[in-house]
């Protein structure tokens, strides 16, 4: 199988990436009528398969699930979460042939193989859809020509999708068709109805490709979701306690720190998190996060370009080859750095000590989230997809490590976010040494400390305009516009 | 001399007080510290003036005791004062001269009574009474002989001082002088009032005590009919929370507001009158091998307020889940609800439109920084949190139901500020708002204080007035009842 993408040529190539439209409400008006009475197959029971199936249920869908045998047999977590709910489970010969929509809720590195079996067992016309289009892509997984293969990408967790739902809400969704796979064409009308299904147009529904879905997908999980919250955690947790603070302090001020700043991020960008500190600090986060764009920019062009021409997916698929050797020795080592070492202290640490002691997290998130959008839509990606790859998802990334650090946070994201995770990571960490070596507890760890908040203001106004002027914000103050009345959990 | 340390404390203890079979307080815990100043408070029929009297002397203790009140007691209410004026009247009719009485005159009425004549002539002044002093006691206006009484009772020096509604009738500038008066008595004189106003209250008041009547236990086997008035609350001044809280219950329980209606412009699809809200079937609910709910039969008709009650673990919650939709193994049980058989196709949210629902549970859940406003409205929608626009309608019922609760200042606020049981009243509102088919409360007092659960319980109870929503009432302790519930389901532990 070759990669789909390089087999495209160049214009067609730009107009994939390209596409990608914010879909209006009333585009959903026929609700989930075109999956009414359709039995959905979904396969693998994990964080996504699980929790879309939940939703489905919930809006009037016909769901069961389809496990590999081994899972049923031993009665492996996927088979109890599936029964435990009361779904029907059977094996792969006995409900695909039956199945309308098939829904490969697999882990992406198994698609090939679970595809590959199933595909035969399915019935002709019927569709086949996915949460993420890494197969089809970067595998260039050929489908059989009377199925119809769609996308529905919720750009979140599982256990969010299921509890925004809960809530009467949904979470920004990614729909797509791909377009060698549309026979009868009624990919758009049954991905709009899975999208309905799940709860995703209430929060907003992105008409995009596979191909921008992906190489957007890829690159934001890489650099500012996991990356930069990894490398920034280690980075300024070692700084901490070379300035002499409190481990236990340091740990908390960064286990609890990204979550608490990237709120704000979430209410109102990246303006609204550096309005949260005061005049001098916010000049001083700007100036930092100017320092690193600088150092940073080649890497992140790097992860892009690699993505794009399918390094990034060869190199990975060699290492699924050879058993995750250099995941699961990444992974070993996460787990042994001194900040996953550290347990929390028992300190308070109040909402604004996170910000005012945490500029310099401050400034590598802002510099992560622009960089990364500037790279994407460098290359072709349309804002509202890079702005959901990069700012919208960075406090939903940051929730996981508040709860059990970096851990957690890889435990939550896909294998493939994981290794290019650790890329990242490791390329940005030497990258940063000599940046790291002028940081003082000034900007992590104990705050700036001046007697005097005063600033000039010439300056101020500078760096006010400069935030508030870049494309992520424009792009970010519309798409949060369409959630306006919305007020999320905090 | 006039040290508050020569008086003891009062001490009322399990104390029942009945007057004339009309109305009793029942068992009654309250003490008195001579340095405290009181306002008794709560709805009408409550007791207040009773609960005053009986610190005057007045009424018959069935049980319990009072101790340590002061011989020298001063009450001024209405009843006092009719009392007199009727003893005026029936000197009149005692009279065996055949000369027409011209009645005891107010300074007759006012110096024999006190024992300091100088303070007397002093209050009489203050009053404004001077030029009426000659004048007959019976030929005063209402407004006069109130102060007559306030002089008699104030020049009297008492040990212990009780103003039934004293400033009720009272002109401004009387009432900033009586205000002014009382207050130059506070390290003198312990002072009880009953007040219905909370705006009225003198600023030197320390406690406030809050009755509410109960309806007569039928069970109790004794003939006497009447309502019975019980102290609910006692709140100190200092602590503002409760302080508040008490303002707010005052006028949930006294206000003449009735529950906002339902929405005109979006109703609610019509039921099938023939069929029952609920009929669960044989229902299972079973984790693994443990069996948490076994086989049960529930049919929920119409108008039939039910309460379900059992231990913790009996799946009360579990079984309220499998009506509302929110458990996963109601597509496993047999489930009519609403005219949905389940599992057939319909989504939730057409389920969920029918029930109005409020637990514990959904207050965890319901962290969202949004308004008070938003809240109540988000009911319209099932939705925790708001996410669509709202339309005028339904902000206008909203606001009405923040008037209802006393809140509408706090509309704008957001609800993670609010106090616990401010939240709780919100989420009510919130459940009823569109006039469900059911209203679930599931352990609705759950966690809240006294003066907490007075409220919500005060809240239900003006919803459930006339309305034609069935009620499902869940509590741990079957005691804790609603009142108009007469069917009972009762879970136990199977596990
Ligand atoms: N996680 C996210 O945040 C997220 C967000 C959007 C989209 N997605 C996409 O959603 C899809 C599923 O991801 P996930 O995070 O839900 O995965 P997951 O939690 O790891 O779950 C995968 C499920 O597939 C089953 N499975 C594993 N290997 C299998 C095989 N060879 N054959 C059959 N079944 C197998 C597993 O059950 P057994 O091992 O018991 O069989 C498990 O229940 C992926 O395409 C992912 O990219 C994920």
């Amino acid at each position: 199988m070759a990669n789909y993408f390089n087999t495209l040529p160049l214009r067609e190539q730009l107009a994939q990436l390209a596409q990608c439209r914010f879909m209006h409400t009333a585009e959903f008006a026929d609700g989930v009528e075109a999956l009414k009475g359709k039995k959905m197959v979904v396969i693998g029971c994990g964080a996504q398969g699980l929790n879309q199936g939940l939703n489905l249920r919930d809006s009037g869908l016909d769901v069961s699930y389809a496990l590999r045998p081994e899972a049923i047999e031993q009665k492996r977590q996927s088979w109890k979460n599936a029964s435990e709910n009361g779904f029907v489970v059977g094996t792969y010969e006995e409900l695909i042939p039956t199945a309308d929509v098939v829904l490969n809720l697999t882990p992406d590195k198994q698609h090939t193989s679970v595809v590959n079996t199933v595909m035969p067992l399915m019935k002709e016309g019927a569709c086949l859809s996915y949460s993420h289009g890494f197969n089809i892509v970067e595998e260039g997984m050929k489908i059989r020509d009377d199925l119809t293969v769609i996308m529905v990408a919720p750009k979140c967790p599982g256990s969010e999708v299921r509890a925004e739902y809960v809530r009467g809400f949904g979470v920004p969704t990614l729909i797509a068709v791909h377009e060698d796979n549309d026979p009868k064409g009624e990919g758009l009308a049954l991905a709009k109805a899975y999208a309905v299904g799940t709860g995703g147009h209430k929060a907003g529904v992105l008409m995009s490709s596979f191909i921008a879905e992906v190489k957007s997908d890829l690159m934001g999980e890489q650099t500012i979701l996991c990356g930069m919250l990894q490398t920034g955690s280690l980075l300024c947790f070692d700084k901490m306690i070379e300035e002499g603070i409190d481990p236990g302090y340091a740990s908390r001020l960064i286990q609890y720190g990204w979550e608490t700043v990237t709120e704000a991020l979430k209410y109102g960008g990246v303006t609204n998190m550096l309005d949260r500190l005061s005049n001098p600090a916010k000049i001083k986060a700007f100036d930092l996060s100017e320092e690193l764009k600088d150092i940073m920019r080649p890497l992140y062009n790097k992860h892009q370009d690699d993505i794009m021409s399918g390094h990034f997916s060869k190199t990975m698929m060699e290492d699924w080859a050879n058993d995750d050797a250099n995941l699961l020795k990444w992974r070993a080592e996460t787990a042994e750095t001194n900040f996953e070492k550290t347990p929390a202290g028992d300190v308070e640490i109040s909402e604004q000590e996170f910000f005012d002691n945490g500029i310099l997290m401050v400034a590598m998130v802002k510099a992560g989230v622009e960089l990364a959008f500037e790279t994407m839509t460098a290359a072709g990606i349309i804002a509202e997809s890079a702005y959901y790859e990069s700012l919208h998802e960075t406090p939903l990334i940051a929730n996981t490590i508040a709860r059990k650090k970096l851990y957690e946070m890889n435990a939550t994201i896909s294998d493939t976010a994981e290794y290019g995770c650790y890329l990242y990571n490791h390329a940005c960490v030497p990258l940063l040494a000599g940046f790291m070596k002028g940081i003082k507890s000034d900007v992590i760890g104990k705050g700036l400390s001046l007697d005097d908040n005063g600033v000039d203001n010439a300056r101020l106004i500078e760096v006010n305009t400069a935030l508030r002027s870049h494309p992520v914000e424009a792009v970010g103050s519309v798409l949060r516009g369409y959630m306006a009345d919305m007020k999320k959990i905090v | 001399m006039d040290s508050l340390t020569r008086l003891d404390n009062i001490r009322l203890s399990k104390a029942t007080v009945s007057f004339e079979d009309r109305f009793t307080l029942s068992e009654i815990d309250w003490t008195i510290t001579p340095e405290q100043h009181w306002v008794i408070t709560g709805p009408n029929g409550a007791g207040k003036s009773a609960l005053a009297a009986a610190l005057a002397g007045i009424g018959d203790i069935q049980s319990g005791s009072i101790q340590g009140l002061p011989n020298n007691v001063e009450i001024v209410s209405f009843e006092a004062q009719a009392e007199l004026i009727a003893q005026e009247l029936k000197k009149d009719d005692a009279d065996i001269m055949d000369v027409i009485s011209l009645g005891t005159p107010v300074s007759e009425m006012i110096f024999d009574h006190c024992q300091e004549a100088e303070l007397a002539q002093a209050l009489v002044e203050k009053f404004g009474l001077s030029k009426l002093l000659e004048r007959a006691f019976r030929k005063l206006s209402t407004g006069e002989t109130r102060k007559v009484m306030l002089i008699r009772a104030l020049a009297n020096k008492p040990d212990l001082l009780i103003l039934d509604e004293p400033f009720d009738g009272l002109d401004v500038d009387t009432l900033a002088m009586l205000q002014a008066h009382l207050a130059s008595l506070i390290d003198t004189v312990p002072m009880v009032m009953v007040l219905n106003r909370f705006d009225e209250m003198p600023d030197f008041i320390t406690h406030v005590a809050y009755l509410d009547k109960e309806r007569e236990d039928k069970e109790r086997g004794d003939k006497q009919s009447g309502d019975i008035g019980r102290l609910k609350l006692t709140v100190d001044r200092q602590d503002d929370t409760a302080f508040n809280e008490l303002y707010q219950l005052l006028h949930l329980k006294t206000t003449d507001l009735s529950v906002p209606e339902a929405d005109p412009t979006n109703k609610l699809p019509a039921l099938d009158p023939s069929q029952p809200l609920v009929k669960l079937t044989q229902a299972t609910i079973q984790y693994g091998d443990t069996v948490i709910v076994d086989k049960l039969d529930w049919t929920i008709e119409r108008g039939q307020h039910w309460q379900l009650s059992g231990p913790n673990g009996s799946g009360k919650t579990c079984v309220l889940s499998l009506i509302t939709g929110d458990h996963p193994q109601c597509y496993t049980n047999d489930i009519f609800v609403f005219g949905f058989q389940r599992g057939n196709g319909e989504s939730i949210w057409q389920i969920k439109q029918f029930i109005g629902y409020v637990s514990t549970n959904l207050q965890w859940e319901y962290r969202v920084s949004t308004s008070c406003k938003n809240v109540i409205i988000s009911g319209f929608y099932d939705s925790i949190g708001m996410y669509t626009k709202s339309t005028d309608s339904q902000k206008k019922i909203a606001d009405q139901w923040l008037e209802l609760l006393g809140m509408q200042d706090r509309a704008d606020q957001p609800f993670n500020k609010l106090s616990y049981g401010d939240q709780r009243l919100l989420l009510i509102a919130r459940a009823m708002v569109k006039h469900p088919p059911l209203l679930i409360l599931d352990e609705p007092c759950l966690g809240l204080d006294d003066i907490n659960r007075q409220l919500v319980l005060a809240l239900i109870e003006k919803i459930c007035q006339g309305s034609e929503t069935t009620v499902l009432y869940v509590n741990h302790h079957a005691e804790d009842q609603i009142t108009g519930i007469e069917h009972y389901l009762g879970l136990e532990k199977n596990h």
